[in-house]
């Protein structure tokens, strides 16, 4: 295996919590500048999985390599994760947030998270607490994409999001995501990201089920929901 | 742009591109837009829009100018025959289903041009 093209090497990881099994056996290796949808039902470990590789998660089975790096803590300069700013306080505003961004993160660039915030309707002046639903996830997003990292996890970016602002934000990942850098994005709507996607991963029963090239599965005569769906056969998943 | 979600995506960005050039909005000679800004433009990732355009280069639609970018052809009998071969793909589909009709060709011509003439006289009244 060439360490150079990979942005993600995972290999026999397992994962318990409270008793109960999380994930089994994940093996999962992406290469290096893709845009990667990581599909499952809700439960399914998605979450977890990106936590889990994110450093955020802990106390695992297995091994875990982003960019060549496989320790916690390395790992987490490498990363970033729509997760990031969980602890921050609400009552800050967006414009501290690239503050406080930049004081923990040596990657962040506050240009970068400027124009994200001015192309995503952002008001600067606004406190985190008093932003709508989608707001937050926009500030997510452009709080993510400002760092330089290797890999970026995107969990359930558009949950919420309505379809103009979704376009806004599909072109502020075209745009802001660097050539060589991988990005994961989890999804239960399928089709709101199928055409960014260079391949699918499908999470299912704790683990990985199949990971294929997104075009390879629609020269079949397949959508990539159609595609995701024959995993959950009959299954209610939203 | 609004894509089939079972048709490859790099096919069908190789077909925008075919018909930019059919009606001119690529001229002969002219340059394509770069990838990031092609990617921009239709929404899809960087990956599809070069899987495309490589495509399109082997086919000699476009051509590769080291450090320049793309370019479209200026070879006229190349640009004749993927204008065919586009042609040629629309009609394919019209015929299989006359055919299964059982429509003969001669039927089928007759049928087509009573049509365009039908739908010429429709379109000049408005």
């Amino acid at each position: 295996m060439n360490r150079m093209t990979e942005a993600l090497a995972i290999q026999g990881l397992s994962y318990r919590r409270n008793q109960k099994q999380i994930l089994k056996d994940v093996n999962l290796t992406l290469p290096t500048g893709q845009i990667v949808g990581l599909l499952g039902a809700n439960g399914a470990g998605k979450t977890t999985l990106m936590r889990l590789i994110a450093g955020s998660a802990i106390n695992f089975r297995g091994t875990i390599d982003v960019a060549g790096v496989t320790k916690a803590p390395q790992r987490k300069g490498q990363i970033s994760f729509s997760a990031q700013m969980a602890g921050f306080n609400p009552n800050w505003r967006v414009g501290q947030v690239a503050d406080v961004m930049t004081a923990l993160f040596p990657d962040f660039r506050t240009a970068d998270f400027l124009q994200l915030a001015q192309l995503l309707d952002l008001d600067q002046k606004q406190r985190i607490k008093r932003l709508s639903k989608g707001n937050q996830r926009k500030l997510q997003l452009a709080v993510t994409l400002s760092r330089r990292a290797a890999l970026y996890l995107l969990d359930e970016p558009f949950d919420g999001i309505d379809v103009m602002t979704r376009k806004a934000m599909l072109s502020s990942i075209l745009r802001w995501t660097p050539e060589q850098a991988t990005l994961v994005i989890s999804d239960h709507h399928v089709s709101d990201i199928d055409q960014l996607l260079d391949q699918v991963v499908v999470i299912k029963d704790q683990t990985v089920v199949a990971q294929e090239a997104a075009d390879t599965i629609r020269a079949k005569g397949q959508s990539i929901e159609a595609y995701f769906e024959s995993f959950y056969g009959g299954e209610q998943h939203d | 742009m609004e894509f089939d979600d079972k048709v490859p995506i790099y096919f069908q960005i190789e077909q925008y591109i075919d018909r930019e050039i059919i009606v001119g909005n690529l001229a002969p000679g002219a340059q394509v837009p770069a990838v990031r800004q092609l990617a921009l433009t239709l929404t899809v990732n960087v990956n599809t829009i070069q899987r495309a355009l490589a495509e399109l280069i082997r086919e000699g639609i476009l051509v590769s100018e080291r450090g320049k970018g793309n370019f479209v052809t200026t070879d006229t009998q190349v640009l004749a025959q993927m204008k065919k071969r586009v042609i040629q793909g629309e009609l394919a589909g019209t015929y299989d289903h006359l055919a299964s009709l059982g429509m003969a060709p001669a039927e089928m011509v007759a049928a087509l041009e009573e049509y365009i003439k039908e739908r010429k006289g429709g379109e000049s009244h408005d």
